[in-house]
C-alpha cells in the first residue's frame, strides 16, 4: 500500500479524531501538547549507553520540531507523527510517559504488532536518526558526534545554512 | 526580442545557449528554478536527499502516474505516492546533480530496427541520423563539458574520431583493480568508465576533491560537468546571455500558424506574468515536460498541442530498462586490497562492461542486450544508517541499533552494479495532459503511462544473472538483483521523436517542429529510441548539433 494511501486509510478508520481541528490548531500547539510522549519515544528508541549517541544528548525531539515545521515537511506525514503519537498515548491510557523502561518496551513492541504502529514507530526512528546523522548545523549531530560513533562522515563542504536557506 | 529563447537550463539548454552566444546571437535562457552558485552548494544529505528541496514541493507541482492495477488504468497525483518525476529545477538542472558515468551510443543504436528488425508490441524505427552524424558532437561535448577517461578498444565501444579523452580518468578505489581481476577470471573485459567530472583543472573549474558524495549533489569545485559550469558561466561571460531565474513558462503561442510569437511566462516568486518574445523558441525541460508544454499550448490552429499534426506529441515516452544489484564486500572475506584501501573514501569505481551490450546466445538467441556500470553504494550516511532498522520483520532499536549500525559501517562495503538496457517504445507508455489535476500556475500537469515492454525485464535479467557472477568472484556476500519494468524517473526520453515523415513524427532531422517554422526541442524528447547507457552524453551531443541547425536558420533567415 502507498504511503498515503495507507495514512489516508488509518485516518479513515478513526484513528484521526481531530481532522476539522487541525485546521485551526497551530502547528506548534500540537507538538507542545504531544513533546512528552514524543520525547519519552525517541528517548526509548536511542538510549544513552549506545554505540551511536541518545537522543536527549543530541537533543533529538528539539530537531524533530525544527524539521517538522520547515516548510519542506511533508504534511501528511506531520499528521500521522501527531496522530501515530495521540493512538499509543489512547492505547496506553495517557499514562506512556510515566511508564517504566520495561513497560515502555512492552507497549511499542505490542504497538508495533499493529502495521498502524510499526509504520508510525518507523517513521519515528527514521526521523530520529535524520538527526542524528544529518549535518551538523541542523544541531542534533553535535560535533559529529553521530558521524564519529560510527566512523562515517559527511562529506564537506558543510551546509553553511539550514534547508539551503528556503 | 531575443534572437533565440531557451527553455530549460540543464544538458541540451546549456549546450544550445552556449553555442549560439558565442556565435554571436542573443540568448533569454529560461530556468523555473533558482541560481545555486558553485560555493553555495554542500553535501547537506537533509536537503537535497531527504527533503527534495532543489525539486517543487508535490503539493505544488506534480505529476499523475498511470499504472494498470487488476487490469484497469490509475492515475495516482505523485503527491499521493511520494514518486517525483522532477529531477533538478535549479539553473542546470539535474547536470548539476549526476553521478556523470556516461557512455556514447553504439552506432547500431540509430538503426536498431533495420539491426533486430521489429519486435510485437514495441514501436521501434531507425533514427533519421547516423552515429557519423553524431560523433564531431560527442567528441565536442567530451572537451567542452570535460569528460574524463581512458579509451580502450572493444566490439561494442563505438568508434571515435580522437585517440582518447584529453582528460585522465578520475583516482581509483582499490576495488577497481579487484573487478578487474574478477571479470578477467570470468572472461569478462571490464573498461574505465568515461566519466563526466574532470579528473584535472581545466579553464575556470578545478579538478575533482573527491568529497565521496557526487551523485545527487551539486560539485563545489567545478569538476562536474553541469551545464552550469560547463557552458552557462561561458556563455554568460559573452555578454549574449540572459539567464531568466525563477521563470515557468506556461505555454508557447502563435502569431501565424507555423511561427511561435511569444512564450507566456509567469515569476514564480511574485506570480506576476510577461510575455518573452523570440526569433526562435527551444524547448528543453526533460522529455515529459517538454511534450507537456507543447500539449498545453494548444490553440485554434493546433488544437491537438502546438507542432501535433501527426498526433505522437507525447508518445513513446522513453526511461532505461535495466535494474541493479549490491553485494558486500567483508573485511574476512575480501580477495587481492586491502580492507583499509577498500574503506578509503571518495575515490571512483569508474568501471564498466559492455560485453553484453549486443547478445548472440546459442540458446536465448540474437537480442540486444545492454551496459553496466559499477560503483560503491550511495555514500549518504543516512539513508544507509536507516537500512538497518529491521531484522527479521522487526524493528531494532535501542543498544542493538547502535551494534548494527556500526557493524554496518565499519565491517563491509556494498558494492552495487547498475543495468542500463533499451526501454523499447510502446503504446502503453506516453505523456498527455490530465484532465482533472492542474499545477499551482493553472496548468493541466502531465499524465504520464508507463507501462514496459515484457522484453526490457527478460534483457536485464539476463544481465542481471551475469553480474551476479562477478560479484560472487569478488568476494562479495549477500548478492541480490533487482530488475522490474518500473520506469526510472531520472532517465527520460521521448515523446517528440524525430523522423523524415511529418505524419510519423514531431520533430524533423533537425530536431526542428515539422509544423512550426521556428519551434526547436533540443531535449532527450527527439530520441524514437533510447539505447543502453545513459542518455546524458547524447543529450549534450545532439544539442550541440541542433544548435547549429538554429545556427544556419537564423543566418539564412538574416540573408
Amino acid at each position: 500500500m502507498k504511503r498515503r494511501i495507507f495514512l489516508i486509510f488509518a485516518s479513515l478508520l478513526g484513528l484521526s479524531t481531530q481532522v476539522q481541528a487541525r485546521k485551526v490548531i497551530t502547528f506548534e500547539h500540537n507538538f507542545k501538547a504531544l513533546e512528552p510522549t514524543l520525547r519519552a519515544v525517541q528517548e526509548h528508541l536511542f538510549p544513552q549507553g549506545s554505540r551511536i549517541p541518545s537522543a536527549k544528548e543530541m537533543d533529538l525531539t528539539k530537531f524533530l520540531f525544527e524539521t517538522m515545521k520547515h516548510s519542506s515537511f511533508d504534511r501528511d506525514i506531520k499528521d500521522f507523527v501527531f496522530e501515530g503519537a495521540r493512538e499509543l498515548e489512547k492505547r496506553e491510557k495517557n499514562r506512556f510517559t510515566k511508564l517504566s523502561i520495561e513497560l515502555k518496551e512492552k507497549a511499542l513492541r505490542e504497538y508495533e504488532e499493529t502495521s498502524y504502529g510499526s509504520n508510525w514507530l518507523g517513521r519515528m526512528m527514521t526521523l530520529s536518526m535524520e538527526g542524528l546523522f544529518s549535518d551538523p548545523i541542523y544541531g542534533a549531530n553535535k560535533q559529529e558526534k553521530g558521524w564519529k560513533s560510527i566512523h562515517a562522515y559527511g562529506a564537506f563542504p558543510l551546509a553553511k545554512e539550514k534547508y539551503l536557506g528556503v | 526580442m531575443y534572437d533565440v529563447v531557451v527553455i530549460g537550463s540543464g544538458a541540451s539548454g546549456g549546450a544550445v545557449a552556449y553555442t549560439l552566444c558565442k556565435a554571436g546571437f542573443t540568448v533569454a535562457l529560461v530556468e523555473k528554478g533558482r541560481l545555486i552558485k558553485r560555493e553555495e552548494f554542500s553535501k547537506d544529505e537533509l536537503a537535497y536527499c531527504r527533503r527534495d528541496l532543489v525539486t517543487p514541493n508535490l503539493f505544488d507541482e506534480f505529476h499523475t502516474i498511470e499504472e494498470k492495477v487488476q487490469g484497469k488504468w490509475v492515475a495516482t497525483p505523485t503527491h499521493e505516492s511520494g514518486w517525483s518525476f522532477w529531477n533538478g529545477n535549479i539553473v542546470g538542472g539535474s547536470s548539476n546533480l549526476m553521478s556523470g558515468m556516461l557512455h556514447r551510443l553504439h552506432p547500431d543504436d540509430f538503426r536498431l530496427k533495420s539491426k533486430y528488425g521489429e519486435i510485437k508490441g514495441a514501436n521501434i524505427v531507425d533514427w533519421p541520423i547516423s552515429y557519423a552524424d553524431l560523433e564531431p558532437y560527442y567528441t565536442l561535448a567530451e572537451e567542452l563539458v570535460g569528460i574524463s577517461g581512458h579509451y580502450e578498444k572493444h566490439p561494442f565501444e563505438p568508434w571515435r574520431s580522437t585517440p582518447n579523452f584529453s582528460q585522465k580518468p578520475t583516482t581509483e578505489n582499490a576495488v577497481s583493480s579487484l573487478i578487474d581481476k574478477s571479470c578477467k577470471a570470468l572472461d569478462i573485459t571490464p573498461l574505465v568508465t568515461p566519466r563526466a567530472v574532470l579528473s584535472q583543472k581545466k579553464g575556470h573549474r578545478e579538478g575533482c576533491y573527491y568529497s565521496n558524495l557526487c551523485g545527487s549533489y551539486g560539485c563545489s569545485s567545478g569538476a562536474k560537468g553541469s551545464s552550469r559550469e560547463a557552458l552557462i558561466y561561458p556563455a554568460l561571460a559573452t555578454g549574449k546571455l540572459t539567464l531568466l531565474t525563477n521563470t515557468h513558462i506556461k505555454s508557447l503561442h502563435t502569431k501565424d500558424k507555423d511561427k511561435v510569437s511569444y512564450a507566456l511566462a509567469i515569476d514564480t516568486i511574485t506570480g506576476k506574468e510577461k510575455k518573452i518574445k523570440g526569433k526562435i523558441f527551444v524547448v528543453a525541460t526533460q522529455a515529459h515536460e517538454s511534450a507537456r508544454l507543447l500539449l498545453n499550448s494548444h490553440n485554434a490552429d493546433h488544437p491537438n498541442g502546438l507542432g501535433n499534426s501527426s498526433g505522437e506529441l507525447g508518445k513513446n515516452l522513453l526511461f532505461s530498462g535495466g535494474g541493479a544489484g549490491q553485494g558486500e564486500l567483508h573485511q574476512e572475506s575480501l580477495k587481492h586490497i586491502k580492507f583499509n584501501d577498500l574503506m578509503t573514501t571518495g575515490l571512483f569505481v569508474n568501471r564498466s562492461i559492455l560485453d553484453w551490450y549486443f547478445i548472440d546466445h546459442w540458446w536465448y538467441g540474437k537480442f540486444k542486450g545492454g551496459s553496466v556500470e559499477f560503483m560503491f553504494e550511495h555514500q549518504n550516511v543516512i539513508s544507509r544508517a536507516i537500512k538497518n532498522n529491521y531484522k527479521d520483520g522487526s524493528l531494532v532499536w535501542g543498544k542493538e541499533l547502535g551494534e548494527r549500525v556500526f557493524k554496518r559501517f565499519t565491517t563491509h562495503k556494498n558494492i552495487r552494479f547498475e543495468i542500463f538496457n533499451d526501454w523499447l517504445p510502446n503504446d502503453d507508455c506516453f505523456v498527455s495532459l490530465d484532465p482533472t489535476h492542474k499545477d499551482k500556475y493553472g496548468m493541466p500537469v502531465g499524465k504520464l503511462r508507463v507501462e514496459g515492454h515484457p522484453q526490457d525485464v527478460k534483457v536485464g535479467k539476463y544481465i542481471a544473472k551475469k553480474c551476479e557472477k562477478v560479484l560472487e568472484e569478488m568476494g562479495a556476500k549477500n548478492i541480490y538483483s533487482s530488475v522490474s519494468s518500473g520506469a526510472s524517473q531520472n532517465l527520460v526520453a521521448g515523446g517528440c521523436r524525430f523522423g523524415n515523415d511529418p505524419k510519423t513524427s514531431v520533430l524533423n532531422a533537425h530536431c526542428r517542429s515539422h509544423d512550426v517554422q521556428n519551434l526547436y526541442v533540443a531535449d532527450a524528447s527527439f530520441m524514437p529510441t533510447g539505447g543502453s547507457v545513459a542518455y546524458t552524453w547524447t543529450i549534450y551531443a545532439n544539442a550541440f548539433r541542433v544548435a547549429d541547425k538554429i545556427i544556419a536558420n537564423l543566418l539564412h533567415t538574416l540573408s
